[in-house]
């Protein structure tokens, strides 16, 4: 469970992180949340797909890792083995204070929450402090170079939220999501169809007007589109990645 | 030109409630009256027509409804207070103990169209045995815990469990008001028609209204409620009681508030056996409706307060009672000329299992999709629609009686007087008869213009305590082995579909706030 809690320079001021550990939120997730930035990155192994969330009903932009809740094929032998760690895993054990509600009203004074439950964080005492691992805070007060960065990707996430708005919208718009049914059957004969998973609807894509396209394309949003319509081919990859788990 | 052949290209309905509306919206809807070369719809309403206002109970049906309509879940959902129905519980039915109750849900029994799991059912050993529906549906489970039939991922219209909805229907008649105005294309006049200009034929040319003339057209709706201005008072077409089989006479109903904004919203009609009749409780998002249906010539006024007060509570005192009659039954035909009639002016029946909006959707649909096309085929129409209505009332009546028949209460004689065999009409009897020995089945109900299905049947029969007799035919039980799975299936589903879905409550609050997605 995560126990978030304000950033404080002097409640926190001995916390260290282990930012290697923060692969380890990935270990139970056959989803993980995405940004339009990452697109790239993730297609080159994951299938990419929209989602609903789960409270909102809302559609997300996602990377697809197992076909079983709880399955992430990435993780084998107690660690991450793929090429790229999304975001919303790297920025690990930050979050944005009220990240749902008031963040569009509220002109950038958001806060940095902690999950000080998170793995990735440990409490030392001044005695054995011999760590190499980063503090969030200098001795002074400052915020550590570690830190920066970390909120670095908290910023990006932001913005890739609004992104992800903005390409949800024009889908919408354009009536191109459609459901993805697929039905798989694995090398043990065991069958799954996959379900509550969204892609483009590549007919109506292709059925656009020029303007329509051209406001796509304005909107630098045909290339993700592209690029979630290409992701789809690493179903087989991630197939045969559950083959062999199955074989073994 | 001849008469005979002049086409269908004005509807004129008359009168502005739900069943106005919705036929007046279905008639737009499919006949593209928002376009030049559609049909001309036009309705007329009067500006002094008393709103009866209580709570409504839907079928499902009413999403296909909506759909047809081109209406978006969400919009409906927030604008008519509605929520969710997934069935009805019918307490103190049977022996009027405080443990009496059954559900009749919407969700087929497990299995029903592979093997008939009622005969099963009924002879199972007594020990690991529960009530019908909560073995053989997994809704009954949804609604003791207040659970709604989808979530916010499910697409609108979509569902996990099958369902209705209980909406509030004043709101319910602006919203279709606004809709079929706005996107539909039907013309609205506000005007009281005073009389009718007929041709030789005998068929209605035009009404006349106080302040805007005549209006004419080719087929006219009578949506005119209890009066039935076209087909009872202008037709003079009979009305046919069905007092001696349904005794309920009078409606005392009140509107609810709920104690805070986070109350539970029950996802189901809760209907309660009293002595002289039983009381309808239906959530709405902001209050319940509440109502006792009585038998006037079985409790006093008083009596039926004094009863309506004790199920209320305190706050019964602070709410205003209204009053409505009750006249069971409905017109020998529905269709004369160039008048057919839905709604209220059609006929009216207690509300037990909610059939009334349910029979105006039914007529809109048939009246929209058989719509005759010029005059000399309206008659073929008409026939043809009589006979249908005629057959889905009658069985309404019978399956509305079954509540009835098959109670043990004797605390008032309006409970005796139910059972008596002179009051149960011959098609119930001889079903009744065929029962003995088997569950209904689909071969039952083999009209296209069924109402009830057998499903709903059985969950009433063996709710209520109903033996079939399988001794005779002891070969029909010989695949317990599916019966088990089937029993075990449901036990699963009851499961997953508890752990998987949000309150009734906690599901419109979302809608309100992020609405379905259409896919």
């Amino acid at each position: 469970m995560t126990n978030l809690v304000a950033v404080d320079n002097k409640a926190h001021k001995n916390l260290r992180i282990n930012p290697a550990k923060a692969e380890l939120h990935a270990e139970k997730l056959n989803l993980i949340p995405i940004v339009i930035a990452e697109f790239t990155n993730l297609a080159v192994q994951h299938p990419i797909v929209i989602t609903k969330h789960s409270e909102k009903g809302e559609f997300v932009c996602s990377a697809l890792f197992g076909f079983a809740a709880e399955e992430n094929l990435f993780w084998q032998k107690g660690q991450w083995q793929g090429l790229y760690l999304p975001l919303e895993i790297q920025r690990q054990p930050f979050f944005i204070g009220d990240a749902d509600d008031d963040m569009s009203k509220n002109s950038g004074d958001y806060v940095v929450c902690i999950d000080v439950d998170s793995p990735t964080v440990s409490e030392y005492t001044s005695v054995n402090s011999a760590s190499d691992l980063p503090t969030l805070f200098t001795e002074t007060g400052e915020e550590s170079p570690y830190f920066q960065q970390a909120k670095q990707f908290l910023a990006q996430l932001l913005q890739g939220k609004i992104d992800n708005e903005k390409l949800i919208a024009a889908l919408k718009k354009f009536d191109l999501i459609q459901a993805l049914s697929v039905e798989i059957t694995f090398i043990n004969e065991q069958s799954t169809r996959l379900n509550g998973l969204y892609t483009i609807n590549q007919e109506k894509l292709a059925a656009l007007s020029n303007v329509n396209i051209a406001e796509l394309h304005q909107q630098n949003l045909l290339q993700p589109i592209y690029t979630m319509i290409t992701s789809l081919g690493q179903l087989y990859p991630l197939i045969e990645r559950k083959n062999d788990r199955l074989g073994k | 030109m001849n008469p005979q052949n002049k086409a269908t290209k004005t509807v004129v309905v008359v009168g502005g409630g739900i069943a106005g509306w919705l036929t007046a919206g279905r008639l737009a809807a499919h006949h593209q009256s928002n376009t030049e070369s559609g049909l001309k719809v036009v309705l007329v309403e009067s500006a002094n027509i008393p709103v009866v206002g209580v709570g409504e109970g839907t079928w499902p049906t009413m999403r296909s409804t909506l759909m047809a309509l081109g209406i978006n879940e969400t919009d409906f959902i927030c604008a008519c207070d509605a929520s969710f129905k997934q069935g009805a519980k019918f307490a103190k039915w049977v022996d009027g103990s405080e443990h009496d109750f059954y559900y009749h849900p919407l969700v087929l029994p497990q299995g029903f169209t592979q093997g008939d799991l009622a005969a099963y059912w009924l002879n199972k050993s007594g020990d690991n045995r529960n009530s019908f529906s909560q073995e053989v549906c997994f809704q009954e489970a949804l609604c003791e815990q207040g659970l709604a039939p989808k979530t916010i991922r499910t697409p609108e219209f979509g569902s996990i469990a099958n369902y209705a909805y209980h909406l509030d229907s004043e709101k319910f008649t602006v919203f279709l008001q606004k809709h079929c105005t706005e996107k539909l294309g039907v013309d609205h006049v506000i005007d009281d028609v005073i009389a009718v200009n007929t041709l030789d034929n005998n068929d209605i040319s035009s009404v006349i209204t106080k302040n805007n003339g005549d209006i004419s057209g080719e087929l006219f709706v009578d949506c005119t409620g209890f009066s039935s201005l076209l087909l009872g008072q202008h037709y003079q077409v009979p009305f046919k009681s069905c007092a001696d089989v349904l005794f309920i006479d009078t409606a005392l109903a009140v509107q609810v508030p709920y104690d805070n904004e986070e109350s539970p919203i029950a996802s189901h009609t809760i209907s309660t056996g009293q002595e002289a009749g039983w009381i309808w409780d239906i959530g709405l998002q902001h209050r319940r409706g509440v109502g006792y249906v009585y038998s006037s010539k079985h409790s006093s006024e008083q009596q039926a307060r004094a009863i309506l007060a004790d199920y209320i509570g305190e706050q019964f005192n602070s709410l205003t009672v209204k009053k409505i009659p009750i006249v069971s039954g409905h017109r020998e035909k529905f269709w004369q000329n160039n008048c057919v009639a839905v709604g209220l002016s059609a006929g009216f029946l207690e509300p037990l299992e909610a059939s009334a909006l349910v029979l105006i959707e039914l007529s809109a649909q048939m009246i929209s999709e058989q719509l005759p096309v010029t005059r000399d085929v309206m008659d073929i129409a008409a026939k043809r629609f009589n006979e249908a209505f005629l057959y889905r009332w009658h069985k309404t009546i019978d399956f509305l009686k079954l509540h009835y028949i098959l109670s043990k209460r004797s605390d008032n004689t309006f409970w005796t007087d139910h059972r008596d065999p002179q009051t149960i009409p011959d098609s119930l009897q001889e079903l009744m008869k065929l029962w003995k020995y088997r569950s209904p089945a689909d071969y039952d109900f083999t009209s296209n213009n069924e109402v009830f299905p057998a499903a709903s049947y059985q969950y009433v029969l063996y709710g209520m305590g109903f033996k079939s007799d399988y001794s005779h035919s002891p070969h029909l039980l010989n695949d317990w082995n599916y019966a088990d799975q089937q029993f075990t299936k449901n036990k699963r589903m009851i499961e997953q579909a508890s752990a998987s879905l949000p309150t009734n409550r906690e599901l419109l609050n979302k809608i309100h706030q992020y609405g379905f997605s259409t896919i």
